[in-house]
């Protein structure tokens, strides 16, 4: 499946004698450029350091596309056709790079293999319901929505996306799991929830940003897991189980305020105690 | 996709075209260099392009493309102010009773006062939200560190109490200071390529100067009040100029 060394040597060689990174515009001669300037795999460092942190968001700068070049792009789109019968394997990148007319060797793009295609998938993914509340009018209905309902609706859309992969989801999860994947996977599943909030038109800006992002990445991952079992018809299992997540998170939130409520209330009694006994405080 | 070829060919055929527009040439070297900048000047480059035909036609000028650095900046910035207003607010809300009950002349003022930082703290919760900034961590640290601080210096009395005020705007006040002149500088950058800021940062440079006005604002009334009788003076401005300014640093970063 994968004979890296000869063809790699060979695209090197290719490189230092025709190829001038100038002029590399078409798309093999850039999947050739690949290894050329630093002994260390460009892609590599592109990928691990994909600029998820989110910073100022402006209407006039739209948020910068994904780390992708045209190539890894091409052959990740064309693999996501492969996983549901191949699942998230080196098979599906390598049918999917035929597919898209490249080479078996141009996997090499993708040092991490497996765990690219499923950060491809996720981001993809993500993108796709960005979109679909953005152009499609997924959240548009009739009488107004709270907040929590957007919520339900999102996350239920998100996980639909998921349900042809569904026997296939677990080897990703086991994949995302591993301790250096962890980070990365982490960090897209706060870029989700964060999504997710800010479409369901979430305003909060104080601690409670970190506590509600905190809350939907959990119910959506325990979500997530729940449904790689999950065999009812269209998914009614994993809705009644996010809604049951969902009404959890909700009382606990609800207790912590109440109980930060009681002694903020408290607190301002004893003051307004101690100032009508003439006390200087 | 088709820009980022288009791109790549740009600098290897200066000679075919005309006169490439300056913007071209000042970011032309730079698509040589990673990847990520060159995606950056990518969407430079493509929203360059548009704007050189319609500098020609006259209507209106190109948008000032903000770099990820920039962002990072705004970022930052729009973080440390919510803070800081959260925290005037609540200073000033654990000031006012004691200040009030002993000097009931200074009721206007402390109101007035109050309901300005409450106007800069909604304008900030707008931006941070508006422009999805991630809000500080230490939010109910610093919620508990204003109050605590406003109350004892209210406790020590209103000298205390405006001495506290005036050590908080002074470095407030400085560092909105800092913030428009980065702007500005900015500002400067895209009037120098024949560009122009889009209109939210021209309205946050406004906002910006309009708070930092009022800031000092309150730094003057702080002075009025015999911010400078405090005792001890020196340390107790000292301790709270430099308590902000840490308070600031680690805003930046957490």
């Amino acid at each position: 499946m994968t004979r890296p060394q000869p063809l790699l040597t060979l695209s090197r060689r290719y490189l230092t004698t025709i190829v001038t990174p100038r002029t590399s515009t078409t798309t093999t001669s850039r999947l050739l450029r690949a290894p050329q300037p630093q002994p260390a795999r460009p892609h590599l460092r592109i990928t691990t350091t994909t600029p998820l942190i989110r910073t100022y968001h402006s209407i006039h700068y739209p948020s910068p596309t994904h780390p992708y070049t045209n190539s890894q792009t091409t052959i990740l789109s064309a693999a996501l056709h492969h996983v549901p019968t191949h699942g998230f394997t080196r098979d599906a990148l390598t049918l999917g790079a035929r597919d898209a007319g490249f080479l078996d060797v141009s996997v090499q793009l993708f040092p991490r293999a497996e765990f690219d295609l499923i950060l491809f998938y996720l981001a993809s993914r993500r993108g796709l319901l960005r979109s679909k509340v953005e152009n499609d009018n997924l959240l548009q209905s009739a009488q107004p929505q709270s907040v929590d309902d957007k919520i339900k609706v999102l996350i239920m859309e998100r996980l639909r996306m998921n349900a042809e992969v569904r026997e296939k989801w677990v080897d990703a999860l086991a994949i995302m799991s591993l301790g250096e994947n962890i980070p990365m996977s982490l960090s897209e599943l706060h870029a989700l929830s964060d999504d997710i909030l800010s479409l369901a038109g979430d305003v909060s800006v104080d601690a409670s940003w970190y506590s509600k992002r905190l809350a939907i990445a959990a119910v959506y991952a325990s979500s997530e897991f729940m449904m790689t079992r999950d065999t009812s018809a269209g998914l009614r299992d994993t809705e009644e189980f996010l809604g049951r997540r969902l009404a959890d998170a909700r009382a606990v939130g609800d207790k912590l305020s109440g109980v930060k409520q009681c002694l903020g209330f408290m607190g301002t009694t004893a003051v307004g105690l101690g100032r009508s006994w003439g006390l200087k405080i | 996709m088709k820009a980022l070829g288009l791109l790549r060919r740009a600098p290897l055929t200066p000679s075919l075209r005309p006169t490439p527009p300056a913007v071209l040439d000042f970011l032309a070297p730079s698509t040589l260099q990673t990847r990520r900048q060159c995606k950056n000047t990518a969407t430079k480059q493509s929203a360059a392009i548009p704007t050189t035909s319609q500098q020609k036609s006259n209507s209106s000028k190109p948008k000032y493309v903000l770099n990820q650095e920039q962002r990072e900046f705004l970022d930052r910035a729009l973080r440390v102010n919510q803070a800081g207003e959260l925290a005037a607010t609540l200073i000033y809300t654990a000031q006012t009773p004691q200040v009030v009950r002993s000097h009931p002349h200074l009721r206007p003022l402390m109101k007035h006062m109050y309901d300005q930082e409450v106007g800069h703290f909604n304008t900030f919760n707008h931006l941070i939200a508006k422009h999805r900034v991630r809000p500080t961590a230490m939010y109910p640290i610093w919620e508990v560190a204003a109050t605590f601080l406003g109350w004892s210096t209210g406790v020590m009395g209103r000298e205390a109490a405006m001495a506290c005020t005036e050590a908080v705007e002074t470095e407030i006040g400085s560092h909105y200071n800092d913030q428009v002149r980065e702007i500005l500088s900015w500002k400067a950058e895209a009037e120098s390529r024949g560009e122009e800021l889009d209109e939210e940062l021209e309205e946050m440079l406004v906002t910006f100067r309009r708070i930092r006005d009022e800031e000092l604002e309150h730094l003057d009334h702080a002075v009025e009040n015999d911010a400078k009788e405090a005792r001890p003076y020196d340390p107790l401005v000292n301790v709270i100029r430099y308590g902000c300014k840490a308070a600031i640093k680690i805003t930046e970063r957490v």
